[in-house]
């Protein structure tokens, strides 16, 4: 099996940790290698204990390691916090002059400081990282160099210079911690994209065209991203007044024949309540993408969790038909994106895709999203009415005919009263059941359409592991390091609602069923035992606002 | 060209008989009919309350939306769509209580929509509490002991929040001009709001 390996780089906010990493992983996938990273910051702009860290490795890659390769502490004091992470081979590079050394690792000073003032200025610390880990990885500085010049723009010269600096004195005085790696030959085109980024080109590549949102740690990269989009893709992008407005005004576009999204985290997901009720009884189809973060509350904001599972399926008052999909990478938060747009526009009901943070702001190498096309789903609308359009008319399919404004004769009331088929209010209660049977009949007409739950593994595994969302991630890098013939397979649910009853069949033949979630109360465990027949033997949960690590994993499997 | 029939429903207006939402509706439809607007570029936008419930009683494209949230659904629709005429009929609860943040932020953002306020100094379909703009010590409903606060006045705050607003107040009583002000709004070119001074027949007793 092919080695992973990590590098970390933590020091104080302010200093590029972040761009940084992102360069190091930008050099490793033009080199050919599959990247996960993942990022810990505190909510403050300067200052604090920042971490990024690559995980790479020459083949497959399913979830970020907790054990380091190589660290850097780019400022004094920074890697006392990571002993745990550090095994005997650790290469812990330290800009101070440290009085008692890590029982684990091998710590060398390294004059970071000084050598960037040298370069010119101490924000380029990050760089003369990136060509220390360049040398000792035998990465091809051609390639680094190339890869510089193109995130830097005008500063790439003083980067290139950093990088340099940091190479020749690896060679000089690090030589001893040379690694043994290949990098891979033949330069895949792959780029760096995490959640967040993949959910936006989802929605351009899904046809979406409005997106609103408030900022909201970890939903706000979504929101960057397409901002910066709407120019190029003739995109909507609304930063509205809060979540309330934000989700309204989306719901207005919605009404007008907008493929329509809006993007938030629990606190702005709790704002956006009443107009979930509302989509479901107006039948506006719209898209709600929650970045979960733990609550309650404030919380930690700019950690992870998924412990708003059962709020997103209970979103909203009343009884009305919703779908929740939980995108298990960064490659489904793209293919999630755009389905729940499809599945908004023809089933005409609020559709949600969880993700969180760990998901949302860990970058990936993924295919150029940019250029990967999906089909829509066709959606007819009425082309013309007599007067006396039912917009609510009462369909097997539950699915009624839709008409956008400036259609003649196709006149409506998109009401948040209960309402008759032409949507004037209705309280008899004749026309309130028929309604709400009409309503519910969508969730199984849409079903084809969901995301079918997938097991990973062999037939012959009798321990199976459920799972859902960003934590299918270390647990199929833990099942892909176990040694071989080990009894375990993964199941990962990717429609939280409706439940398929098919999982039943799925997990009931296993002696043993393990859940994995990312929160206190194993929610999706509570969601499946209300659903189906589900027992599982053993709930493992984590929720310290930190994403389970597949070494962390393969402990508890073992 | 409309006409006043073209634009009426099978469903007859459930206000108290006396009521002043009978002339803003009469004064929306002449000056709809009177407009070169066809029905299916118009959206109207109803928020909750006494006023919303004129949902059903006028024939366009239309939302019955949430208490509060028609302005901002109204913006939604217009960003969209800026082919269409939006307009949206709410209370002085639904504008100027619950949706007073969208209130501000379409007055910041001179969104091209047109807002008529039925302002009765009440939030009369819940049987007459006080509403933001109930004048200060009137006793109601939820304030037997008399209103503390200060009520607020629309054609005051929102010139001072963008002076290129149009804003204007008008008694639905006298007719004839509360018929000229709803089509000197719906022919402004931006952001419109017309207070239409109303009084609750059936609650309207408290204020006196």
């Amino acid at each position: 099996m092919e080695k992973v390996f990590t590098i970390k780089l933590a020091g104080p906010a302010g200093l590029g940790i972040k761009s940084g990493g992102q360069l190091l992983s930008q050099i490793l996938i033009a080199h050919g290698f599959s990247v996960h990273d993942y990022n810990e910051y505190p909510s403050l702009v300067r200052g604090g204990h920042n971490t990024y860290q690559v995980t790479f490795t020459t083949g497959e890659l399913f979830a970020p390691h907790h054990t380091v390769d190589l660290f850097f502490s780019i400022t004094p004091g920074h890697w006392q916090q990571h002993l745990k992470e550090f095994t005997p081979n650790t290469l812990i590079a330290a800009d101070e002059k440290v009085a008692a050394a890590p029982t684990t690792g091998h710590l060398e000073s390294v004059p970071l400081k000084d050598m960037s003032i040298e370069v010119g200025t101490v924000i380029v610390t990050n760089t003369i990282c990136v060509g220390l880990a360049a040398f000792l990885f035998h990465l091809d500085p051609e390639i680094c160099h190339a890869q510089i010049t193109q995130q830097f723009g005008k500063n790439a010269e003083m980067n290139i210079k950093a990088f340099d600096a940091g190479w020749v004195y690896a060679q000089k005085h690090l030589s001893a911690y040379l690694q043994s790696v290949n990098p891979p030959k033949g330069v895949a085109n792959r780029k760096l994209v995490d959640g967040n980024e993949a959910y936006g080109w989802g929605f351009i590549q899904g046809g979406g065209n409005f997106y609103s949102a408030y900022p909201m740690t970890p939903a706000t990269g979504a929101l960057h991203f397409l901002a910066a989009k709407q120019q190029e893709y003739k995109l909507h992008v609304v930063h509205a007044e809060d979540e309330i407005g934000v989700a309204s005004i989306a719901s207005g576009a919605a009404f007008a024949g907008a493929r329509a999204a809006v993007g938030t985290s629990g606190g702005g997901f709790a704002l956006m309540n009443e107009t979930i009720s509302y989509c479901g009884v107006t039948e506006i189809g719209m898209v709600f993408y929650l970045v979960s973060r733990p609550g309650p509350a404030t919380g930690l904001p700019t950690y992870t969790s998924q412990g708003d599972l059962l709020y997103a399926i209970n979103s909203g008052h009343g009884e009305f038909p919703k779908i929740v999909l939980a995108p298990s990478s960064q490659l489904e938060s793209f293919e999630f994106s755009a389905l729940s747009l499809d599945l908004a526009a023809a089933y005409q009901l609020p559709v949600l895709v969880v993700s969180d943070k760990f998901l949302a702001e860990s970058a990936v190498s993924l295919e150029d999203l940019s250029q990967k096309k999906v089909t829509p789903l066709s959606v007819e609308v009425v082309k013309e009415g007599d007067g006396h359009f039912k917009r609510y008319a009462l369909t097997p399919t539950g699915v009624s005919p839709v008409a956008l404004p400036g259609t003649k004769g196709a006149e409506f009331i998109a009401n948040s009263y209960e309402h008759d088929e032409y949507g004037y209010s209705a309280e008899d209660s004749e026309t309130t059941v028929a309604q709400l049977e009409k309503r519910h009949r969508k969730l199984d007409s849409a079903k084809p359409n969901l995301p079918k739950a997938v097991l990973h593994g062999s037939p012959k595994a009798t321990k199976l592991i459920v799972c859902w969302g960003s934590v299918a991630g270390p647990v199929l890098e833990a099942l892909r390091l176990l040694p071989a013939g080990h009894p375990y397979a993964a199941l990962v649910v990717r429609t939280v609602w409706p439940i398929d009853p098919e999982i039943e069949a799925l997990t009931k033949n296993y002696p043993e069923i393990i859940t994995v979630e990312n929160n206190q109360t194993a929610q999706l465990t509570t969601v499946l035992r209300s659903q189906i027949n589900f027992h599982p033997t053993r709930v493992i949960t984590k929720f310290d606002g930190r994403p389970f690590y597949p070494e962390e994993l393969i402990k508890e499997f073992t | 060209m409309t006409t006043i029939a073209e634009l009426r429903t099978p469903h007859a207006p459930t206000w108290c008989p006396g009521c002043d939402d009978f002339l803003l509706l009469a004064g929306l439809q002449q000056a709809l009919a009177a407009s070169a607007i066809p029905t299916e570029k118009t959206v109207i936008v109803y928020d909750i309350g006494c006023a919303g419930n004129m949902a059903d009683f006028v024939h366009t494209y239309a939302v019955h939306s949430l208490h509060g949230r028609s302005i901002a659904v109204a913006m939604g629709i217009k960003l969209f769509r800026p082919d269409l005429t939006v307009i949206v009929i709410g209370g002085d609860g639904g504008i100027y209580g619950e949706g007073l943040n969208h209130l501000v932020a379409a007055a910041r953002a001179n969104s091209d929509i047109k807002v008529f306020v039925s302002n009765n100094y009440l939030y009369s379909l819940t049987t007459g509490q006080t509403s933001p703009t109930t004048p200060k010590g009137a006793k109601t409903k939820s304030t037997p002991l008399g209103v503390t606060n200060e009520p607020l006045v629309a054609s005051r705050f929102i010139p001072a929040i963008n002076d290129q607003v149009w804003v204007q107040k008008v008694s639905a009583k006298n007719i004839a001009e509360l018929n000229g002000e709803i089509k000197e709004a719906l022919n402004h070119q931006g952001f419109a709001l017309l207070d239409v001074d109303e009084n609750c027949v059936s609650f309207g007793k408290q204020l006196r």
